[in-house]
């Protein structure tokens, strides 16, 4: 680096200054568009991070951290900025008909169209281009035909403009160049299609009324800024925003609503609400107990995979086999033990029945439902337990069983006052690790039976298996008339507060931080 | 070395403890054995046999079919309802440009923070770490409402894309992977860079033909792991993927099996064993170095 001559190091600088210049003319455009539709949690976050490449690609103070700074704005993007937008949706309102922000929806409300009763009428004729696209050619009660092209401005043409060709008596032409003249009896065919075409380009666009008569569309809303009110121009009612959605005094509302600030309504929910609290602790507790049982299950099968078969002949080939289940994919081991419990496809339910005359309901009953998710839960992860415990094993000085054997300890009390003790040391911060995994582990729950069988008379939908963090996902994905962000992202936030619970104690048990010396 | 002779020398004498005992442990030992194969065992054995039983919506109830034939697979990749073929192809995709991207990002990294010395360095670490103690799967309402804003504006990174997929997968690398290989760099003498940059190397020409070529062990691990974790992912996708062509093959599988489960039973199986193959390609030629990623901190004392 000291070698290289001042026109290279100059050189590589305006290149520098190229590329981060014409970075920061891209996001500034992008981030401009984003301020003016309100966007701003995403506009800052996109600002601070463009700031930071900028100042890190072109300050030589920054070199070394040049070798990740798009690394850190991809976090930066991508893992922190989610968790603070997570606080910020549990304040809001944001859901099904709140979308939106508010320059969006007043953007989306202004667009809209209305035919009016009184307004201009045309006598139409339709025109079809090889491609399927649509023309009009319209003639007003007075005055010269107009030719109206989705997207284009309406204007009144003469014979020859625009390839418009010779008038019949009508005064209509034979032909458009580009287009074709439809047979009235394929215009009433087509009359659906046609009557949902927009045609000229907006604020003047013509619709199709009847067979007979097209007519000019007017805005139907527009956005009063002194008032801070949306005015029907149609019939000149006034709406008024009213908790994110603009409403008239008659207690009319406009779709789509926008984004509002709610304070803690959605944390009241969980404390006010004994309707809601009643069963979300139900959920809670369920998930303590599934986190619970798949850890400490799955640690018993594996530590005994590591101790039972030393030794024994043949024992490479047992846990080879033990091993299986590790390289299949999550999603498809679930979804094999899915079917394979499955009363009509799987071998399971006739192998139970043919022994105990009958065989459970894994799909329906609750408590089956959950035995079944911890049965798979642990066929899943005994495997990793084998292996942590098979190499925690080994660094147990063997000095220390010495004395044991002096005092005349047998195997039992060896692994109980030695083994085990010190194993679960060893292990502690991966256990809890594996804890606040199983904690939020999504894909069991969900992939093996969606949360289900559902809890009755809950005012939100919510399955008597859904653990925190699939309810979450009921809330904002499954059902989308009734989705609700902010509340999910009210009890995402309870899951983060848990969590860091989780971690302030794994802290204890471990020099988390000793990797950052 | 001397270590681990002197457990398993520890080992044989609990061994001939435990063998003098009696004969019942020994036949106990074989049948716990055997009941933990049958559970290990019998899914993989059965999705197989599944798959090869042409009998098209139900289970025989026997664990071999009795006249196994390919036609489910053959329908697999023939079918009118689900671009199976896409799904396998979006996913190895996004997969590899995933770790691509996530192996450059980290050794990059990794460098830096082993290398250089620079203000903010530990609280950067710092910072990773208390990140990544937050499943990424929490943020996956903000994810998706971000996306879908950055989508109006970043068409090629909105919903529906893969772009954003990769993205999100490859900005998860600054995490727990980054200070893997940082940990790994400390390993290798300073003394390799020094004599490098006196003979006039630049950082980067020390990194690029130095440091970078006795990193193989670490690179594999981290793509190995990314690998996985992206081609296995299914929550992200889930909720970021809307089309069906756009699907990877693991959101399409449960699309498949919850859309036309009492159909084409038999497909889905073919669809689970053919997707599952990659993974296992990786895994077994490749399993000590997805143990050392994984285990990574476990056993160091």
């Amino acid at each position: 680096m000291n070698q290289s001559s001042p026109q290279l190091s100059r050189l590589s600088y305006v290149i520098n200054l190229g590329v981060v210049g014409v970075m920061l003319v891209a996001m500034m455009r992008v981030i401009l568009m984003m301020m003016a539709d309100g966007l701003y949690p995403l506009a800052s976050a996109l600002s601070a991070i463009t700031v930071f490449l900028a100042l890190v690609y072109l300050r030589r103070r920054f070199t070394p951290v040049r070798w990740f700074g798009i690394g850190i704005a991809l976090a930066l993007l991508f893992t922190l900025y989610p968790i603070l937008f997570t606080l910020y949706l549990s304040v809001t309102n944001m859901g099904s008909g709140h979308l939106m922000t508010k320059p969006q929806a007043v953007d989306q409300l202004e667009s809209q169209l209305y035919l009016p009763e009184g307004g201009q009428t045309y006598g139409w004729t339709a025109y079809e281009s090889p491609g399927g696209n649509y023309a009009l050619w319209l003639l007003p009660e007075e005055g010269p035909g107009l030719l109206a092209i989705p997207g284009q401005s309406i204007e009144a043409v003469t014979v020859g403009e625009r390839g418009v060709g010779e008038l019949d008596d009508d005064g209509i032409p034979e032909s458009i160049e580009g287009y074709e003249r439809l047979p009235v009896n394929r215009t009433v065919a087509i009359i659906p299609a046609l009557g949902a075409i927009d045609f000229g380009k907006a604020p003047n666009t013509v619709r199709i009324r009847s067979l007979r008569e097209a007519a000019e569309l007017k805005q139907k809303y527009r956005y009063d800024d002194g008032q801070d009110a949306i005015v029907d121009e149609e019939t000149g009612t006034l709406f008024k925003p009213l908790k994110g959605t603009f409403t008239s005094v008659e207690g009319e509302e406009l779709t789509p609503g926008y984004i509002v600030y709610v304070g803690i309504k959605h944390f009241d929910h969980f404390i006010g609400n004994a309707r809601f609290r009643e069963p979300l602790f139900k959920i809670f507790g369920w998930n303590v107990a599934f986190a619970f049982w798949s850890v400490f299950l799955s640690f018993a099968v594996g530590l005994m995979v590591t101790l039972l078969f030393e030794g024994l002949p043949g024992s490479r080939l047992i846990r080879a086999l033990l091993i299986i289940p590790w390289p299949i994919p999550v999603l498809i081991s679930i979804l094999i033990w899915r079917n394979m419990l499955n009363p009509d496809l799987g071998f399971v339910a006739p192998a139970l029945e043919s022994i105990f005359g009958s065989s459970p309901a894994w799909f329906q009953d609750a408590a089956w439902t959950r035995i079944g998710l911890i049965m798979v839960n642990v066929w899943l992860s005994y495997p990793y337990f084998y292996v942590i415990s098979a190499g925690a094993i080994r660094s147990i000085p063997h000095e220390i069983y010495d004395a044991a054997v002096v005092d005349g300890a047998g195997h039992w009390n060896k692994f109980y006052h030695i083994t085990l003790p010190l194993l679960l040391r060893i292990l502690m911060p991966l256990l809890i690790a594996s804890f606040t995994f199983n904690f939020n582990n999504f894909n069991v729950i969900y992939i093996f039976n969606f949360g289900r069988p559902p809890m009755p008379d809950t005012i939100v939908p919510m399955g008597q298996t859904d653990i925190l963090i699939s309810f979450v996902y009921r809330l904002a994905f499954i059902n989308t008339n009734v989705t609700n962000y902010g509340l999910a992202a009210a009890i995402t936030v309870m899951l983060f507060f848990l969590i860091s619970m989780m971690v302030v104690f794994q802290v204890r048990f471990t020099n988390l931080f000793r990797e950052a010396e | 070395m001397q270590k681990t002779r002197s457990s398993a020398m520890w080992y044989d004498d609990l061994l001939k403890q435990l063998r003098s005992h009696d004969w019942l442990s020994l036949i106990g030992r074989y049948a716990v054995a055997l009941v933990l194969i049958a559970f290990a065992v019998a899914p993989a054995l059965w999705v197989v046999s599944s798959s090869l039983n042409p009998a098209k919506s139900l289970g025989s109830g026997s664990l071999w079919p009795k006249h196994p034939s390919l036609v489910n697979y053959d329908e697999l990749f023939n079918n009118d309802f689900f671009p199976y073929t896409t799904w396998l192809k979006n996913s190895l995709k996004i997969a590899s440009i995933s770790t691509a991207g996530t192996v450059t990002i980290t050794c990059l990294a990794g460098y830096a923070l082993s290398r250089f010395r620079f203000k903010g360095r530990r609280q950067f670490m710092i910072a990773i770490l208390i990140l990544n103690v937050f499943p990424s799967i929490l943020g996956m309402v903000a994810i998706y409402t971000s996306i879908q804003q950055l989508g109006l504006y970043i068409s090629a990174v909105g919903l529906d894309t893969h772009g954003s997929l990769i993205l999100i997968y490859v900005a998860g690398s600054m995490g727990i992977n980054v200070l893997m290989v940082k940990a790994y760099i400390d390993t290798i003498p300073v003394e390799l860079d020094e004599s490098a940059l006196v003979d006039g190397a630049s950082p980067w020409q020390t990194f690029r033909h130095i440091i970078f070529p006795i990193m193989r062990p670490i690179v594999i691990t981290i793509g190995v792991l990314t690998f996985i974790a992206a081609y296995g992912d299914f929550v992200i996708a889930r909720v970021l993927l809307k089309s069906s062509n756009q699907l990877t093959v693991m959101v399409g599988l449960l699309l498949f099996q919850t859309d036309r489960f009492d159909q084409d039973f038999g497909m889905i199986t073919a669809g689970a064993v053919i997707a599952a193959i990659p993974i296992i390609l990786i895994y077994i030629p490749l399993q000590r170095y997805v143990i050392d990623g994984l285990t990574a901190g476990s056993v160091k004392g």
